[in-house]
Formats: C-alpha cells, sequence, structure tokens
C-alpha cells in the first residue's frame, strides 16, 4: 500500500487533441434578464459526434444555455453556429435539433408512433418511409411493440425512451438532453444513463447533455463544461474535472472532498493551523489558499506511528469523532485539529478495526492534494 | 378536504346538501303531469294534458327556437373570441396582461341587472333593441367571460414543454397550435361551449331589458307566462329542459368527464 502511495505521480493528462472538426460553436453567448445575467459570455465549440455534459448546480444557466441553442429562448448576444450554419436568429422550428425534456413532454393525444413520426410529418417525409423510419426508431429504443399505445400507458422510462425516439428518428444535426434523466427512479436511471449512452455512439451524433447530477456528467460524456453563475468555470475531460479542478467550487461540487484553509509558506508547503501540508503546486507564498483532499484517497492507519513520513506523502494524527457504516464503504470523520476530515474504506467481512476515540494516522499523496485560490 | 370522505356522517352532510339544492327541482316533476287547470301540489288529477299542449302554444315554440338558434350562435361566437383571446393571454407575454384578463372576466362580478340597464341604454341609441344581432351582443356579455375563464384555465394547465418540442420537431407556430395546443385543450373548448350554451340559453334579465313583441326568448316567454296564467305548462316545460340538461352532461360526462372538461388539470 505505502509503495503505490508514493509511486503514484501526478496524473498525467493527455493534450485534448480530438482530430474531429466543431459542429456546434457558441460564441460569446449570453443571457440577461433585465439586470440579472443568466449566462455571460458563454464560449463553447462541440466537436463532431462529441457528447458534452453541461454541468452545474441549480441556477447555474446551463438549461438557459441550452434552451437558447434550441431557439426556444432569444439570446441577448454572441452567436450559435450549428454545422457551419448560424442559427442564433432562426426560430427553433428550422434549426434541425432534437430536444429530449426532462418531464418527457409527449403528446399526450397521441399515440406513441404518431408522436415519434410528428417530426417527420413536419418534414413532409413520404408517408411509406414514415412507418418505417419509426418502427427503426422504436426498435432502437426497444419499444418496437409499443407503437400503438398512449404515452399515460407507459411508464416514466418507457416514456422517456419514446421522447428519445422521437428527437432522434428526424435525424437532427444535433442532440439536445435537458436533465433527461431526473425523473427517474435510481435504477432506471443507471440503465438509461447506459443506453443513452449507447445509442449517441452508434449514431454518432452531436450532442449536448444538461445535468446536475456528476455521476451522469462522469460516466456519460467526452467532455464537461462545469458552469456556475452563468459563467462557464472549466471544460475538460471527466479526468481532467475529477482530478484537476480549477476551482474549489469544481471539486466540491463534482464528488466530494475535504476542506482545511491555510496560507502558502513555501513552494509546495502549506501551513493549515499547526499543521505543514505538501501540496505539488502552489500559488505565491503568503497566499491564502483552500485545500481539498478527496474522502476516498485518504488511508486510514489505526495505529499511530506505523506509517513513515515521506516526502511525497502527507501525514497526520487525529481522533475519530464518527464513524458511518454505509454497506460498501466505512466512512470515518476524524478531527486532525484545524478541521474535521473525512475518510473513506471499502468494507471487509470481519470485526471492524477502527472505532469512535481511537487515534489515527491519515495518509495521503502529495499529488492528491488540491490547492485553490477561490474559497466559495 | 380528504379528510373524512368516506365516513357516515360525510355522506350524510352531502345527502342533505344535494336534497337542499335539488328539492324545488324535484317539486316540478309531479307537477308537471297534472291535469289540474292550476298550479297545486299533490295535483288533483294526473296525467300528460300540458306535455301535449305545450307544442300548441305559438308563443311559447317561437320563442323556444329563438332561444335554441341564439344559443347556438352565442356559443360558437363565444368560442370564436375566447380560444384566441386565452391563447394571447396565457401564452404571450405583453405589458397589461393581467390587467385585460381583469377586465374581460369583470362582466362575471356584475350584477346581471345593471348589466341589463347598461345594455339597454346603449341599445336605444344604436338601434338593436328587439333584434337578433342586439340579443347575441347582448348574451355574448355574458358568455365571453365564462368562455374565457375555462379555456384560460384549460390551457395554463397544458405544460409549455409539450408546445416547445413539437416545436424543436419541426412545427411552426400555427401548426404547434392546431396539431398540440388545440386538441389538448379540448375538453376545455368543449366545457366553454357546454356552459356558453347553457348560460344564453337561461338567460333572462338581461334579455328581459331588450326583447320586443315580435322576438322573444323562452325563459322570458316562460317568465311572462306565469306571470299571467297558473296552469301547470311551464312546469310541463321546466321538465323537458331539465331532461335535455341532464342529457348534455351525460354525452358531455360520457365523453370527457366533466371533472376534466371543468378545468381539473389533465395529466399529460
Amino acid at each position: 500500500m505505502m509503495t503505490s502511495l508514493i509511486d503514484r505521480d501526478m496524473p498525467t493528462i493527455a493534450p485534448a487533441h480530438d482530430p474531429r472538426p466543431d459542429h456546434l460553436v457558441l460564441e460569446g453567448l449570453e443571457k440577461r434578464y433585465d439586470k440579472v445575467v443568466a449566462v455571460a459570455a458563454l464560449d463553447l465549440a462541440v466537436r463532431q459526434g462529441e457528447f458534452i455534459a453541461l454541468l452545474g448546480p441549480s441556477g447555474c444557466g446551463k438549461t438557459t444555455t441550452l434552451r437558447m441553442t434550441a431557439g426556444l429562448v432569444p439570446a441577448s448576444a454572441g452567436r450559435i453556429v450549428i454545422g457551419g450554419r448560424d442559427v442564433t436568429h432562426l426560430p427553433p422550428y428550422r434549426r434541425d435539433i432534437g430536444l429530449v425534456f426532462q418531464n418527457y413532454a409527449l403528446f399526450p393525444h397521441m399515440t406513441v408512433a404518431e408522436n415519434v413520426a410528428f417530426g417527420l410529418e413536419m418534414r413532409k417525409v413520404p408517408k411509406a418511409d414514415i412507418g418505417k423510419r419509426v418502427a427503426e426508431a422504436l426498435a432502437l429504443v426497444r419499444l418496437a411493440q409499443y407503437g400503438e399505445r398512449r404515452p399515460r400507458e407507459l411508464s416514466g422510462g418507457q416514456q422517456q425512451r419514446v421522447a428519445l425516439a422521437r428527437a432522434l428518428v428526424i435525424r437532427p444535426s444535433i442532440l439536445l438532453l435537458d436533465e433527461p434523466l431526473s425523473n427517474l427512479d435510481a435504477k432506471l436511471r443507471e440503465e438509461m444513463r447506459t443506453e443513452i449512452r449507447e445509442i449517441q455512439r452508434r449514431l454518432g451524433i452531436t450532442t449536448l447533455f444538461v445535468t446536475h447530477d456528476q455521476v451522469e456528467a462522469l460516466s456519460m460524456c467526452d467532455r464537461i463544461a462545469v458552469m456556475q453563475a452563468g459563467e462557464l468555470v472549466q471544460l475538460g475531460t471527466p479526468f481532467e474535472i475529477y482530478e484537476r479542478p480549477r476551482r474549489a467550487f469544481i471539486a466540491d461540487f463534482v464528488g466530494r472532498s475535504n476542506k482545511l484553509d491555510g496560507i502558502v509558506r513555501e513552494a509546495g508547503v502549506i501551513e493549515v493551523g499547526p499543521l505543514t501540508l505538501r501540496a505539488t503546486e502552489t500559488p505565491a507564498r503568503g497566499t491564502e489558499v483552500r485545500i481539498s483532499v478527496r474522502p476516498h484517497r485518504i488511508h486510514i492507519h489505526p495505529h499511530p506511528g506505523s506509517a513513515r513520513p515521506h516526502a511525497r506523502t502527507n501525514l497526520l494524527v487525529g481522533r475519530v469523532v464518527r464513524t458511518t457504516y454505509v454497506g460498501d464503504v466505512f466512512q470515518y470523520d476524524v478531527d486532525v485539529g484545524p478541521g474535521v476530515m473525512q475518510v473513506e474504506k471499502p468494507t471487509a467481512a470481519g470485526p471492524q478495526p477502527i472505532s469512535r476515540g481511537d487515534e489515527v494516522e491519515l495518509e495521503w499523496s502529495v499529488v492528491d492534494t488540491l490547492v485553490f485560490e477561490d474559497r466559495p | 378536504m380528504d379528510i373524512g370522505r368516506n365516513s357516515q356522517g360525510f355522506t350524510l352532510l352531502v345527502g342533505l346538501l344535494f336534497a337542499f339544492l335539488l328539492a324545488p327541482v324535484l317539486f316540478v316533476f309531479p307537477i308537471s303531469f297534472s291535469n289540474d287547470p292550476f298550479l297545486a301540489f299533490p295535483p288533483q288529477s294526473w296525467g300528460f294534458k300540458y306535455f301535449a299542449a305545450l307544442p300548441r302554444n305559438a308563443v311559447l315554440m317561437s320563442a323556444f327556437r329563438t332561444s335554441l338558434a341564439l344559443a347556438a350562435t352565442v356559443t360558437a361566437l363565444s368560442l370564436a373570441l375566447a380560444v384566441p383571446a386565452a391563447y394571447a393571454l396565457v401564452r404571450l407575454d405583453f405589458r397589461g396582461r393581467d390587467w385585460l384578463m381583469s377586465l374581460f372576466t369583470a362582466p362575471l362580478l356584475l350584477p346581471s341587472i345593471v348589466l341589463g340597464l347598461a345594455i339597454l341604454l346603449v341599445f336605444v341609441r344604436v338601434d338593436l333593441l328587439a333584434t337578433y344581432p342586439g340579443l347575441v351582443i347582448a348574451h355574448l356579455v355574458v358568455t365571453l367571460p365564462y368562455a374565457l375563464r375555462v379555456i384560460a384555465t384549460a390551457l395554463g394547465t397544458l405544460p409549455p414543454a409539450i408546445e416547445d418540442a413539437a416545436a424543436t420537431l419541426g412545427a411552426p407556430p400555427f401548426t404547434v397550435f392546431r396539431r398540440v395546443t388545440l386538441p389538448m385543450m379540448m375538453p376545455g373548448i368543449v366545457a366553454a361551449s357546454a356552459l356558453s350554451f347553457l348560460v344564453s340559453f337561461d338567460e333572462v334579465v338581461i334579455s328581459l331589458f331588450i326583447v320586443g313583441p315580435k322576438l322573444s326568448t323562452f325563459p322570458v316567454e316562460m317568465f311572462r307566462y306565469v306571470e299571467t296564467r297558473t296552469d301547470p305548462l311551464i312546469a310541463a316545460a321546466s321538465v323537458i329542459l331539465i331532461v335535455a340538461t341532464i342529457g348534455i352532461v351525460l354525452v358531455l360526462e360520457r365523453s370527457i368527464g366533466v371533472a376534466r372538461a371543468l378545468g381539473k388539470a389533465s395529466q399529460p
């Protein structure tokens, strides 16, 4: 265990080289309501066939961005380009997009097949082709037998798959997904995650996916655009977003993290109250910083003194103030002096080695010490 | 309101309320089968005399035909005005929207005797008294607020996302309205039609001010009849009206459900 900790290097982040051309480009996109800025000068380029998540808490402007892209909300400033065509001032029905809504938004007075056929009828596709393409689309979402049903006769998951088929059958230039999984229960959500990802890959359709759920964003998407208060604060692969978040806000929002506030004493060394911690990268000496460490990256040793101090690890002694059994992991809240840190350890059968009140030692790699200059 | 919905006390209370509301109406039924020359309860002799006499009363029959045609015209015009008005008031965002909505539904709050007098004063000047267009306009003043209310409520409960979905699928605004909004508003439209028709057909107070000797409505003539005569003819006419109304409500209930029609949100 020790060697693995010490030998770990800075996560290598491959330079984002992708030969695919940009397909959806948002340029200086902005939305203001009187004085309130919902989306501020947003720049984002989605490559052909790429699956990008707009991730952020509610009110961060991600849905507004999606609705501007769809043409359902006019942009206050900026440009929207889809496949080389400037659509900024086009109404939604001339943008050639497929949109899947959180609450499905199926037409209740039409059958499933009629719902799916609607977009094709609008495009004046010949009748014979409509039947064929509707059948294909329903087969794609595994609902081939449900064409004659009414939406209300289907479960939530089935309704969302109809909505997906309805959006895809028109072979839109881009696919927009507005929190499509939020109304489903946990189990179904997991299935739909895989299913949407599979279909997206198979069709190679450029997709913008709005979500507040970091697990969805991390597990489904090629890249994630994190938004905060109307601004895009980081764009990167799930790996980059999780391992090298650029702000404390992101570290906190994507995954969980322990937070300690300190001051940079010298390069690579941060003073947190009476403690001294090491990090790989630090801002200038004297800067007030926030340190963040993922709970599952911290090793907990039941007997202080068993781990040797090392230049590439941080070592702290603390007292366990709470233990929580969550089934697959144990969570330990450990008071280390300037704060309480949460540590996670996979559970194993057998007696419980650590209990409340025990003195323990925490150890983690300096690579896992994330340092931020913002303190949200 | 759910508390004790199934308890016996609640059932009794509802039963009493229904009895209180319906008792006078139920009274009319036995009287209509009276053969007596005067209104009395219980009738001395029974029969269908006054049902048979009804079609022979030229004044009442003419008024009945006028009222039917009038109610049909008023209903059609109410819908033609209320549907676009409701759409504009609910879906479009413009300054003074709430104010307009209040203005359109204000006649609901005015006593009809005041409305009747006001309409009389205006119609005298523009020569609309005792004319068919005059009656249509006067009735519209009363039916339009009802129709607008019901249709606006129906439209308000439709999730806008469904219309957005249609737009993103390539439907221009009018197609969205025709293919999606209108069919989903249907229960509200049917309810508004039924209400407009019944309100117009039943309207007495305003009509009293503006009918004339050559053009009169059924309720007005019924009112005049009981002022001068005391035989049970009107009871027979009432029974026919009650049965016809129940018939309409039953058809509505069978086709779309009255609760839904009166604006209870229909889930998508």
